[in-house]
């Protein structure tokens, strides 16, 4: 099992909205308005080279999720086809706002000018917590979807803004995938310490079986 | 066993060894990768010692708007050229022998934890939302290292070295168990319980009391 974040900007190249992974100097990309952006890839910023999605021997615990707190940004989570967020009448909404989850931590819901940047001191701390965890079982797909309600426009039309998107997740693999799976049947929260535990159980088990045998042999192994 | 620490600074070295703009895109080992304060050889484990990294971080970033001009600072973070990126743009990677411990989510190995996740130093303005747990092993015999990666040219440095935060620097916090720590160390492993110092005490105090509830051995 291994701690994993995936973190997303609307950076690419002069020429390009998207790019794989990362580039040097990568400059801000607009993102239409009121519509939502897979960060994977959703053919914005960096990007990845297909769908998030898990193996039959992989299980994803989504922890958290966070983005820019400026432009009415907000971050949604998508399995399958199936949003996580939805407002109490069941019907879509855009997600986690970041003014409630911020990325950076610390940083300011004030975006644009440096002018107002320098003189800004807000410090945004998160409201939100990602509690229970959104799990995503093998062989399902996962989205993580950003959307603004403000055009990312500053002072002119070239001064577009900088949003970005984070995500943080486990990723358990091979045995550690089955003992989630086994967890999820039990009912039992999968994170590190429960695999662990389960792992324990069934050391425990295989011993105390190992020496039932022993004895039942009268003594010999 | 023994908490430790290294932290590299991109300009600690002689200059001759500074970091420069002609490393942006490229994943730099913060412990002989040539640029700031190196070590003699590369990071590893011995036969006898077991390390557990429990936290990895760099210097933050922070996005505002294109446009502004170069040299531009916010927050004690400089822009280094006219993209509205200030800040280093780095990131932090785990690597042991040769497998990146940070993947995305195809599977093909990223550049590791942001620094605007987990900033160095941290500040009120930039706070950690990443904490790495579990923790990496770097198991008896293992090379391990922390590469780090920019994409932002001539933000590194400035004119005003005094902010901390304009300074391209990766920390890593990390336990040392050695001799029969690192034993124990292995047996927690193979019994699939965490390995913390709590964990390792708590495994000795086992063993003692087994050892003083044994019967004494005959003459």
């Amino acid at each position: 099992m291994r701690s994993q974040v995936y973190e997303w900007s609307n950076l690419a190249t002069t020429n390009q909205a998207s790019t794989l992974r990362r580039t040097v100097d990568a400059v801000p990309q607009l993102v239409p308005i009121n519509r939502e952006y897979d960060i994977f890839i959703g053919g914005i910023g960096n990007n990845i080279t297909k769908p998030a999605e898990t193996t039959a021997t992989q299980f994803i615990v989504i922890e958290d999720i966070a983005c820019s707190a400026y432009m009415g940004g907000a971050v949604q989570v998508r399995i399958n086809t199936t949003d996580y967020f939805q407002n109490p009448d069941v019907t879509d909404q855009a997600g986690v706002p970041g003014l409630a989850s911020p990325y950076p931590r610390g940083s300011s819901n004030v975006a644009g000018a440096l002018v107002d940047a320098a003189t800004d001191s807000t410090q945004l701390l998160k409201s939100f917590d990602l509690y229970p965890d959104v799990y995503v079982l093998p062989g399902q797909v996962f989205q993580i979807l950003y959307s603004c309600q403000t055009p990312l426009v500053g002072a002119t039309a070239t001064n577009t803004i900088v949003v970005s998107a984070f995500v943080k997740y486990t990723l358990y693999d091979g045995p550690d995938a089955l003992i989630a799976n086994k967890l999820l049947e039990l009912g039992v929260t999968i994170n590190p310490n429960n695999v662990d535990w389960y792992k324990r159980t069934l050391i425990e088990q295989q011993q105390r079986s190992r020496v039932a045998a022993v004895a039942s042999n009268g003594g010999s192994a | 066993m023994r908490s430790q620490i290294y932290a590299w600074n991109s300009q600690s070295g002689v200059a001759a060894t500074s970091w420069s703009d002609a490393q942006t895109g490229t994943a730099t080992s913060i412990f002989i990768g040539g640029f700031g304060n190196n070590i003699t050889k590369p990071a590893e484990t011995t036969a006898t010692q077991f390390v557990v990294i429990e936290d990895v971080a760099v210097s933050p970033t922070l996005g505002l708007q294109a446009g502004e001009a170069a040299g531009s600072i916010v927050r004690g973070l400089e822009s280094g050229t006219t993209n509205g990126v200030f800040g280093n743009r780095a990131y932090i990677q785990v690597r042991i022998n040769t497998t990146d411990y940070f993947l995305d989510p195809d599977n093909v190995g990223n550049d590791g934890i942001p620094g605007a996740a987990s900033p160095y130093p941290r500040s009120t303005n930039f706070q950690p939302c990443f904490n790495l747990y579990p923790d990496v092993y770097v198991l008896p015999g293992q090379v391990f290292d922390a590469l780090v990666t920019t994409y932002q040219t001539g933000a590194f440095a400035s004119a005003t070295p005094a902010l901390e935060g304009n300074q391209l620097a990766a920390f890593m916090k990390y336990t040392l168990y050695d001799g029969p720590d690192a034993l124990i160390a292995n047996k927690l492993l193979e019994m699939g319980i965490s390995i913390n110092p709590g964990n390792v005490d708590w495994y000795k105090r086992t063993l003692i009391q087994s050892q003083s509830a044994a019967p004494a051995p005959t003459a």
